[in-house]
């Protein structure tokens, strides 16, 4: 099978005023489609990067990214690839001056996809939020959750196929965080999106994902890939379960080793 | 404190301290029995305002009018301006040093070479006006469009937005606050410009007659025009505040 997203020793470099930074070093992985899986790490470990690159914010220095078998060599991505692609980011990123429902809709005004049929998926997916309530208030008259969700459901108003998470919930306290892991692996499961999931968390990650790809700063690069094979669906219950345990010690064992090497 | 009650305060409050002014100016005046073409009484300045009205209008009619036209004209000339140089890096680089120049140089200056050039009629008026609230919208609206955060820019990104699209969607709304801003400053400065350039040349306007009475110590008439002028450019301030708050409904 075709993976859906691959990364082939991408290497990205930010040139700062008079030294080069390398956020991201021989950096590989492959996506198969409807799989979710979530890249972890300390922050500045060049995770965020990873799919920033993969939907053309920023180009790669090198190596090839490619997505259903394309590669865009670095240039930014065509309108057909960018619809079957959702960007959730760390903030909410609405835009004050436009209602809930109106920045819902902004992707497909923008992306000329406004039919009936994705319309109608706006207040699909308002409802599916539980907002309804408030889809005519401006994003400061809503609960920061409410506007994380804005910003999750307005990535899927035009139905991608690929979910690219930046640390979505990452501002969010551990409850309203908890409850938005358990939606979106309930929208996982019904819509067999590809999801690419980026956690500076290990439970999360461990909660979430079928794969876990690690990575360590200086340079931001690769240093594990670990299989999750917990059954699904999950829920909040398996926290306690001895196997996520241990997946979640082996994560941290990871990450741990990394940042002592570092100080010696 | 409830809202009627603070809209009640914002409303007496300031009538209370005009009224306070006048009186304590009044009271000076009539006390020390200042003479009338040093500095005449209040009372005196709002009787000659309603009753050489007629004498005024005409004035009034044209500076408003000079301001009204100039500022309008330079609103979609400067935002489009600045539009323009704020997403074409070689326009910017090109142009930004002689906008600056513009900004900086008091127009004043250029009036009587204006009038040299096209006389002393109301096109070199409101030519002036144009000039200076342009440089003014110009350079506020450059600020705004120029801070839209790079998180909204990136939002674009990721739905593979074209430059015009940009511009509508976050660009423009994001500077629109800015560009209120330079709206605002450029009903004052187009005020002060309008009258400046009436008193250079030319018989028409308040600014003219404001040189014309203060030259023959008619001090109270002139006091009156100054009132006018005062009244025209608070007219245009808060006309500006109000389009601004029809258009802003959303808080930041």
């Amino acid at each position: 099978m075709q993976p859906r997203i691959a990364f082939h020793n991408v290497t990205k470099i930010f040139y700062a005023r008079r030294q080069t930074i390398t956020a991201v070093k021989d950096f590989s992985m492959e996506v198969f489609p409807g799989e979710f899986v979530t890249i972890v790490g300390p922050s500045g470990c060049g995770k965020s990067t990873v799919i920033r690159m993969l939907d053309g914010i920023t180009p790669p220095s090198e190596g090839r990214i490619l997505i259903d078998g394309t590669d865009f060599g670095g240039k930014k991505l065509d309108v057909e690839t960018l619809k079957k692609i959702g960007f959730i980011f760390q903030e909410p990123n609405l835009l004050p001056w436009l209602t809930v429902e109106q920045n819902v809709q902004l992707p497909l005004k923008i992306m000329h996809m406004n039919t009936p049929e994705n319309q109608k998926r706006v207040h699909q997916l308002i409802d599916m939020v539980n907002m309804r309530a408030y889809a005519s208030a401006y994003p400061v008259e809503v609960s920061g959750g409410m506007t994380q969700r804005v910003g999750v459901i307005r990535a899927m108003v035009h139905d991608p196929e690929i979910l690219l998470m930046d640390e979505p919930f990452g501002a969010l306290d551990s409850i309203t965080r908890e409850q938005l892991n358990m939606e979106l692996l309930q929208i996982w499961r019904e819509t067999n999106k590809t999801i690419i999931f980026i956690t500076h968390n290990v439970e999360e990650a461990v909660l979430l994902s079928s794969r876990v790809y690690v990575m360590a700063t200086d340079p931001g690069r690769l240093v594990d890939v670990v299989n999750i094979d917990l059954p699904r669906p999950r829920s909040l219950d398996m926290i306690t379960d001895d196997r996520f345990i241990a997946y979640t010690n082996q994560l941290t064992h990871l990450i741990g080793e990394i940042d002592l090497s570092k100080i010696v | 404190m409830n809202a009627k009650r603070k809209t009640l305060l914002h409303t007496i409050a300031p009538i209370a301290t005009f009224l306070l002014v006048f009186i304590i100016w009044e009271v000076i005046v009539v006390s020390l029995q200042i003479p009338k073409w040093l500095l005449p009484a209040p009372t005196r300045i709002f009787q000659s305002m309603i009753v050489n009205f007629g004498d005024f209008w005409p004035h009034i009619w044209m500076s408003f009018i000079t301001i009204l036209l100039g500022f309008l004209a330079a609103i979609p000339l400067a935002i489009s301006f600045s539009a323009l140089v704020t997403n074409f890096v070689l326009l910017s680089a090109a142009l930004t040093p002689y906008v600056l120049l513009l900004v900086t140089t008091p127009i004043i200056t250029l009036v009587p070479l204006l009038m040299l050039w096209m006389g002393f009629g109301i096109n070199t008026r409101i030519l002036t006006v144009l000039i200076q609230a342009f440089a003014i919208i110009n350079l506020n609206s450059c600020t705004g469009f120029l801070n839209v955060p790079t998180l909204r820019h990136e939002l674009m990104d990721t739905f593979g937005a074209s430059r015009v699209q940009r511009f509508f969607h976050i660009t423009l709304p994001t500077a629109l606050p800015d560009v209120f801003t330079g709206l605002r400053l450029a009903t004052i400065f187009s005020t002060t410009t309008c009258i400046s350039a009436e008193y250079v040349g030319g018989n028409m306007g308040l600014g003219s007659q404001i040189i014309m009475y203060s030259q023959f110590l008619k001090t109270t008439e002139s006091f009156a025009c100054i009132f006018y002028v005062a009244i025209i450019g608070l007219f245009f301030y808060q006309l500006v505040g109000v389009a601004q708050n029809l258009i802003i409904r959303w808080k930041i």
